[in-house]
């Protein structure tokens, strides 16, 4: 996959605050990667150096190829951003934003014109185009400020909480364009977020960060497997396996733990392959197996891992 | 065309995005009461509403006896006054002259709260950062900021001018049956000191506005060192109008001076990566 960012020992600091120490990743073409972190972790630096509105005190990077530090004004020609706070001028309307952007970017009055109101259409804004922004809702700044950062088809977006203050349809709307976005269009998608699950389903690889650090990257699959060796799965048995049900289930060649809960029993197994072989030893033993399913860790629980680590 | 001047001159990269930032900063004056009442507001008072009523009452007071003010005066001003009939002395001595001074507080005023909404106004209202992301250069957007705050400035001094002028000569009619304002130093003082105080007000807001949060902030701070230069531009323009016209163009010459040097170092410091580390 080619790289469409690049970054080597990325570092910035205000004043005595590292706000970004030694950051080195990629992301490839058509790829969503999320930067997970609390706040001040450094993900708006990273976005913010990564556009060259930052200039970093080491390391070097690269946005389809460009040097933001030498080349900033090219690399804004192919990036859209979405900053956190959605930066409107309350004073303008909805297409009065988008249109003022659209001529800084160079577009002609026609097409700038054409496009302002296809993604005002495309956001469901078009009712609210004309009207000041200030009485717009959090979500509909939102949705404006999306509409604003895809206004010119670019080739890399960097989306600080798209979906912060979007009710669930729009939440559900936001995150299948970005996933549209990238797989079918082959946009690269740097996804800043709080909310893990959305991160989840839409994230290939995420970098956690934590006070300026990389804390990891990675495949979730993969970050997971070098947490937890094995895999969880969950025995429904009807009630609380009894201590023999455990021992026996402790007994079985590649059974990494077992443990008693309520419903039944969890168990860490090497590979999947043993969980039916688990089956087996129970039902030998006549208990009742209502379900066997496998847990692989959420992002959620390998997010909090990471957290807990660092 | 000063657009289209600069852009000729080379000193901007991209003049259409040039334009384009201005065009949204000026649409977004318009619409702002706080920004635009005290602009149109100040000027109306100054320029129509003053000259009126200090007109009105020169013309139909009793003459007073100048002479011992006058004599007080250096001869260029004093003789073209003391050579005009008692009844003409009161109306061209105040609406001539001494109201002239008020004249600079306009361009001042307008291009200091016009910068103040254009640089600190941004980030204030969490706009700069989106600008910073877009496809333009650190100068392209200075000029932009600094244009979209000096065109106003200079054209409201100028309408305002036109209407003091009307005003002026229109309460002055019923006495002097002539126009009288402006003088050739009037002249000087709109096109070439009011352009040289706007350009003052904008290069002080401009580093005020690098510390300041908010355009409230920025006004206050820019206030504390305008207030001494209003005190000081209505001394100096008082005298400024009492003296011969080159020293009148000197004057001018020497503000352009400290407002270029102010805002020539404002640009030095007006750079994506210090404008995002305080956005």
């Amino acid at each position: 996959m080619t790289a469409a960012i690049e970054t080597v020992d990325l570092t910035r600091s205000f004043g005595a605050t590292n706000a970004l120490d030694g950051l080195t990743f990629e992301a490839g073409a058509g790829e969503v990667v999320a930067l997970l972190g609390p706040n001040g972790a450094g993900k708006t630096t990273t976005v913010r150096l990564l556009n060259g509105i930052l200039r970093p005190d080491r390391g070097t990077s690269r946005v389809v190829g460009l040097d933001p530090q030498t080349q900033g004004d090219d690399v804004r020609r192919v990036t859209g951003v979405l900053t956190e706070h959605a930066g409107l001028d309350d004073r303008l309307t909805a297409r009065e934003n988008l249109l003022a952007t659209a001529r800084i970017r160079g577009m002609a009055a026609d097409h700038a014109a054409a496009r302002v109101t296809a993604e005002l259409a495309r956001f469901g804004l078009a009712e609210r185009a004309d009207v000041p922004v200030a009485g717009a809702s959090t979500g509909e700044r939102k949705r404006i400020a999306l509409a604003r950062a895809l206004l010119h088809d670019p080739e890399v977006l960097f989306l600080d909480e798209p979906t912060s203050g979007l009710d669930p349809e729009a939440t559900r709307d936001v995150v299948e364009l970005i996933g549209s976005l990238a797989t079918e269009h082959g946009r690269t998608v740097v996804l800043c977020t709080h909310f893990l699950g959305e991160a989840g389903r839409l994230a290939d690889r995420m970098a956690v960060l934590d006070r300026g650090h990389l804390r990891a990257f990675g495949r979730p699959a993969d970050l997971a497997a070098e947490l937890w060796p094995g895999l969880a799965a969950e025995l429904d048995l009807g009630a609380e396996a009894a201590p023999e049900v455990v021992e026996a289930l402790l007994r079985v060649p590649g059974v990494l733990s077992a443990a008693a809960v309520p419903s039944g029993a969890e168990v860490r197994v090497e590979h999947r392959d043993v969980l039916p072989v688990l089956v087996g030893v129970l039902v030998a033993r006549e208990v009742p197996v209502y379900a066997a399913v496998p847990r692989p860790p959420t992002l959620e629980d390998v997010y909090f891992a990471l957290r807990e680590q660092a | 065309m000063i657009t289209a001047l600069i852009t000729a001159s080379g000193a901007v990269r991209d003049p259409e995005a040039v334009r384009a930032v201005i065009a949204k900063d000026l649409t977004a004056v318009r619409r702002s009461r706080a920004v635009l009442l005290p602009m149109l507001l100040v000027p109306t008072l100054l320029m129509v509403v003053l000259p009126a009523l200090i007109g009105l009452a020169a013309t139909r007071a009793t003459t007073p006896d100048l002479s011992r003010f006058l004599d007080g005066l250096p001869g260029d001003l004093a003789r073209p006054v003391l050579e005009l009939p008692a009844n003409e002395q009161m109306v061209v001595l105040v609406n001539g002259y001494l109201l002239a001074p008020l004249f600079l507080i306009v361009p001042l005023m307008v291009s200091s709260v016009l910068a103040a909404d254009a640089f600190a106004g941004e980030k204030e209202r969490r706009t700069l950062e989106t600008l910073l992301h877009l496809p333009i250069a650190d100068r392209d957007l200075f000029a932009a900021k600094l244009l979209g705050a000096f065109l106003p400035a200079v054209t409201v001094s100028w309408v305002g001018f036109l209407a003091f002028a009307v005003v002026s000569n229109t309460v002055a009619w019923p006495v002097l049956h002539r126009v009288f304002v402006p003088t050739r130093l009037w002249l000087v003082m709109i096109l070439w000191v009011a352009p040289a105080v706007a350009a003052l007000g904008l290069g002080v807001m401009v580093r005020v506005s690098a510390r300041a949060r908010t355009a409230q902030e920025a006004n206050q701070l820019g206030g504390a060192v305008v207030l001494p230069l209003i005190f000081l531009a209505v001394g100096q323009s008082t005298g400024l109008l009492l003296v011969s016209l080159p020293v009148a163009v000197v004057i001018g010459g020497l503000i352009w001076a400290a407002a270029l040097f102010l805002i020539v170092r404002g640009a030095r410091r007006f750079t994506r990566d210090q404008l995002a580390a305080t956005a």
